[in-house]
């Protein structure tokens, strides 16, 4: 019985009787699931790797007891630090020991959960059919008529009937193993400690996840003297709560001894997929066109015409020259065919604000996005725009120049709509020349460094692009 | 790790000696012993007796006002039914020996395996980093390197835009290293699986936008209460409620003020840039390990999506374990991870603890960054994105002649007021620049109220919301306006 400390100097400094004897009332069940569970970690030989959760409730104590590592959790919250204890560490024994308040009402999410998921850990469910601590109320499993200070005149249909957690948790598939046990009697009792023995064997063995739920006696809040409350749990519970092995399927075990994280900085490099490949540079300097040191670009269009990814290649060009750039996406809430904005910027030192609210640049897909932000873009900007499904351009400000290119077309001409975003590119750069040409084809070879095949293609429609707006089959409107 | 068991009255299935043991082999059968003071009275020893030895007490035992149980031995077969039905560790037990007193637990259950009085720390190692060019990658992802760097491979989390990236991308790398990453039930299961990662000295983080936090609070509380690490990345967004998925700054009120219940604080870093997305995660982790606490990241929803260039450190971290872990071993056993302190004393001596460390935090962890402060007059104050909107209204305001300069809190909590002071001597006016109403102008007029400066400058605002954020042109003309017009609040149209 090593198990328990040699005096509980949590409780009250061990002063004292304290210092030897638990809080539970006269009666209570607790003592004995603590008791066998002590036993059950004794047996096992498992007491240096135990890591105990406390709940919140009577049992809230359970660190006072028990000479394992102890955590104490929020309210409901135990099977949630279980699972975090036990990732932390897969080869420490974790045990949620919780009443019914804590498992069945305010932490049904994180129980039903954890046993779905079917992690290694071992739970107590200690149900006694009332609130303990908080003194006497309603619990998820208090029996129909049964008065708690909540319910005065006894739990009526308007609460439901109690919850049968056992059955609910031996319907899930992660459970390896769910009992209902009880500790009213000698015979009853060698069961209780026989299921939770099994329960902590289960995750020793690292079978799976188990569940043991524990019909206890709370004298004080029932009213009752200690056996007559053994024989209220005896008649009236155990008739709510059948009593038995509610799922039993022991897997075989799993034997594999997990292995620590990798911390090689050179795996971790590769994982994130760093290079040291350094990207050529074809500037000569940062583009002067518009007077600035900060040039401003959005890309707009319907979620799947590619904005996001052409402004990612015009930012990602401008690093590759060594200057700063930034790209902000923003979407409609539609996963897919919304609106698609994007806004870049490319600066000679730092970027600034990153937002476009009047670019210097436009590339818009679609007449709502043309519309939208064409009368937003500076004087002396550009905008390109998708003539196939573009006819009306509205009326821009004083100096800006709109190229219509048949983007659509010239992608489905080349049998792929999909790169019609790189054709703008293409546009784009013959336009304004904002980049040379290959710095560029450089940004797009890196975008498809793992799918090389499309490689071609993408340069033909980029090509493609240029070719629009210098043979001027691009419709030019300058204001 | 196996351990022989010296149970002579435990029945044991898994006892090997006492399954092999022959039916006809007579064991030493010890009788029952109890000390009266560590009887509650309970009598589920009397019904299990099926000899009648034991019988409801009739004196009160002055020790403990309570009623123990009488023995009378005479027809006790030793078959230790009272002792298992006895729910006190120290109630009825096999009897020892003759003559027995309870102040040394050894004569009762023999000697006990020690845990090790002080566990070792194991401090974290820092081992080189191959150098790679720049990453290209967005604000989210850089955190998430930054987490890979700092010697994280604990993720929790529960999708919510605009931080699901950052997790998208621990989901993707973790398993890679032998890491965790686990998807929550939601938020609340999320934070209580930091807390138990944490509690198991284990650098563990998560990705959360603002509903998110919300529901992480209760237990970012817990974790302060207990003393436990752990990095939040807050992807703030629209608020209050759903909101929308726009970026905001409105969460800085529950970041510096409002960790959930109780006596909380924690650092609170605002990055500006994917760059410092990454540099500010490898330091959270750092903090959070120094201090024991929570640190929590300030992102918005701009920087969250936001790609640019990234330069990684030349090392990594490979975590150490530390004393005071519980993290399911020998050494570790006798530590606790708890937040509960039922006295009011010891909850009180607790409180003057994490006071100390906060104390600590405020005089150590202050970081600004200063853009053009030295000569100016008026004083922009913006953090996260609005930061930069505020930097380009400065070199504009400056190219207009005016002596405009950017204070930029990184650390909001504690508020950096140590790089603050000077410059407000100079300044005649200040222009707080916030996606929020008004979050971090309070947390700045906290500080300089504090701090007690005399005669501070006027300070007027300019406040977004809603997911819009403020753009230069607007901080520009409210700091061309002037002072008066600027105090009134709210937006300009």
């Amino acid at each position: 019985m090593s198990v328990f400390y040699d005096r509980f100097e949590r409780h009250d400094h061990g002063t004292g009787l304290k210092g030897r004897s638990t809080h539970y009332c006269a009666g209570c069940g607790h003592g004995l699931a603590h008791k066998y569970l002590a036993e059950a970690i004794e047996e096992l030989g498992v007491q240096d790797r135990t890591v105990a959760v406390s709940p919140v409730g009577c049992s809230v104590f359970l660190y006072y007891y028990f000479d394992v590592g102890n955590t104490q959790a929020a309210h409901g919250r135990a099977p949630a630090v279980a699972i975090g204890h036990k990732t932390a560490n897969p080869d420490s024994i974790v045990i949620s020991y919780q009443g019914d308040g804590d498992l069945a009402s305010i932490g049904l999410a994180e129980i039903v959960s954890t046993a779905q998921m079917g992690i290694p850990i071992t739970v107590v469910f200690i149900n006694n059919a009332i609130y303990g601590m908080t003194g006497g109320q309603l619990a998820p499993t208090t029996l129909m008529g049964q008065r708690t200070s909540t319910t005065p005149e006894g739990r009526t249909a308007f609460f439901g009937p109690p919850i049968r957690m056992a059955e609910l948790i031996a319907g899930l598939d992660g459970p390896v193993y769910v009992e209902r046990v009880a500790l009213y009697d000698a015979k009853q009792r060698v069961r209780a400690k026989k299921a939770i023995t099994k329960a902590l064997r289960l995750q020793v063995e690292n079978r799976g996840f188990a569940f043991v739920e524990v019909l206890a006696e709370c004298p004080t809040h029932l009213g009752m003297n200690p056996s007559e409350a053994e024989k209220w749990v005896k008649e009236a519970m155990t008739a709510v709560f059948p009593l038995g092995v509610k799922k039993d399927v022991e897997p075989p075990t799993d034997q594999v001894r997990p292995v620590g994280p990798e911390f090689d900085p050179v795996r971790l490099v590769e994982v994130f997929e760093g290079s040291t490949e350094k990207a050529p540079r074809f500037c000569a300097a940062f583009p002067t066109l518009w007077g600035t040191e900060d040039i401003a670009l959005k890309f707009a269009g319907a979620g799947g015409d590619g904005a996001q990814t052409a402004a990612l290649l015009v930012a990602r060009a401008g690093i590759n020259e060594g200057f700063d750039a930034t790209h902000i996406p923003s979407y409609g809430p539609e996963s897919r065919g919304g609106t698609s904005y994007a806004d870049v910027h490319i600066a000679r030192t730092e970027v600034l604000s990153p937002a476009s609210p009047s670019p210097h640049l436009l590339v818009a897909f679609n007449a709502p996005s043309l519309a939208r932000f064409g009368p937003t873009v500076e004087g002396g900007g550009t905008i390109v725009y998708d003539s196939s499904v573009i006819a009306d351009v509205p009326s821009l400000p004083a100096g800006v120049t709109a190229i219509g290119v048949p983007m659509t077309q010239i992608a489905s001409a080349l049998g792929r709509l999909l790169v019609k975003n790189v054709v703008a590119l293409g546009a784009l750069q013959a336009a304004t020349s904002i980049f040379p040409e290959e710095s560029f084809l450089t940004a797009i070879r890196q975008a498809l460094k793992s799918r090389c095949a499309m490689i071609p293609l993408n340069e033909e429609a980029f090509a493609r692009g240029r070719q629009a707006v210098r043979s001027h089959e691009g419709s030019v409107q300058a204001n | 790790m196996w351990y022989r068991i010296p149970a002579r009255l435990v029945k044991s299935s898994l006892d090997p000696q006492w399954r092999e043991a022959p039916m006809s082999t007579v064991r030493e059968r010890l009788k029952p012993h109890l000390l009266p003071q560590f009887c509650k009275g309970c009598g589920r020893c009397i019904e299990s007796c099926t000899r009648h030895c034991i019988s409801a007490g009739t004196e009160i035992n002055a020790a403990t006002g309570l009623i123990p149980v009488n023995l009378d031995l005479e027809q006790c077969n030793g078959c230790g039914l009272c002792i298992s039905a006895c729910p006190e560790p120290y109630g009825l037990r096999a009897e020892p020996g003759k003559d027995f007193v309870l102040e040394d637990p050894k004569a009762l259950f023999g000697a006990r395996r020690a845990a090790s009085e002080v566990a070792p720390s194991i401090p974290d190692e820092l081992l080189p980093l191959p150098a790679v060019e720049p990453l290209v990658v967005k604000g989210n992802y850089a955190s998430a390197i930054g987490a890979l760097i700092a010697g994280c491979r604990h993720f929790y989390g529960y999708p919510i835009t605009p931080s699901t990236e950052g997790a998208e991308l621990m989901a993707k790398l973790l398993p890679k290293l032998r890491g965790v990453f686990m998807q929550a039930v939601s938020e609340t299961a999320t934070v209580n699986m930091m807390y138990g990662c944490g509690g198991a000295g284990m650098k563990a983080m998560t990705f959360t936008s603002s509903p998110g936090f919300s529901l992480m609070l209760e237990g970012i509380s817990y974790m302060i209460g207990a003393e436990l690490p752990g990095v939040f990345v807050n992807v703030m967004r629209g608020g209050p409620g759903l909101g929308n998925i726009a970026p905001e700054q409105a969460d800085i009120k529950l970041a510096c003020r409002g960790l959930g219940h109780g006596n909380t604080q924690a650092v609170v870093l605002a990055p500006s840039t994917p760059q410092e997305m990454l540099d500010l995660t490898i330091l959270a982790f750092d903090l959070s390990f120094r201090y024991r606490n929570p640190v929590v990241i300030l992102s918005d929803g701009y920087l969250g999506q936001m790609t640019g260039t990234v330069r990684l450190p030349g090392t990594a971290v490979k975590p150490g374990l530390p004393s005071w872990a519980v993290s399911g071993d020998r050494a570790h056993r006798g530590n606790l991870i708890c937040s509960f302190l039922l006295s009011e004393a010891d909850l009180e001596a607790h409180n003057i603890h994490l006071n100390s460390k906060y104390a600590a935090m405020k005089a150590a962890e202050q970081r600004a960054d200063l853009f053009e402060t030295d000569d100016a007059e008026v004083l922009l104050v913006a953090c996260n994105t609005p930061g930069r909107m505020a930097k380009g209204a400065v070199r504009e305001l400056r190219a207009r002649g005016i002596k405009a300069g950017l204070f930029r809190p990184i650390s909001l909590w504690p508020f950096p007021i140590d790089a603050l002071r000077p410059l407000l001597l100079r300044a005649h006016r200040i222009v707080v620049v916030e996606a929020s109403n008004g979050q971090l102008e309070d947390e700045m007029r906290l500080a300089i109220s504090h701090d007690s400066v005399p005669r501070p400058p006027a300070i007027a605002s300019v406040r977004r919301f809603g997911g819009v954020l403020p753009q230069q042109k607007e901080i520009v003309d409210r700091v061309l306006e002037g002072v008066g017009a600027a105090l009134v609040e709210g937006v300009r149209v």
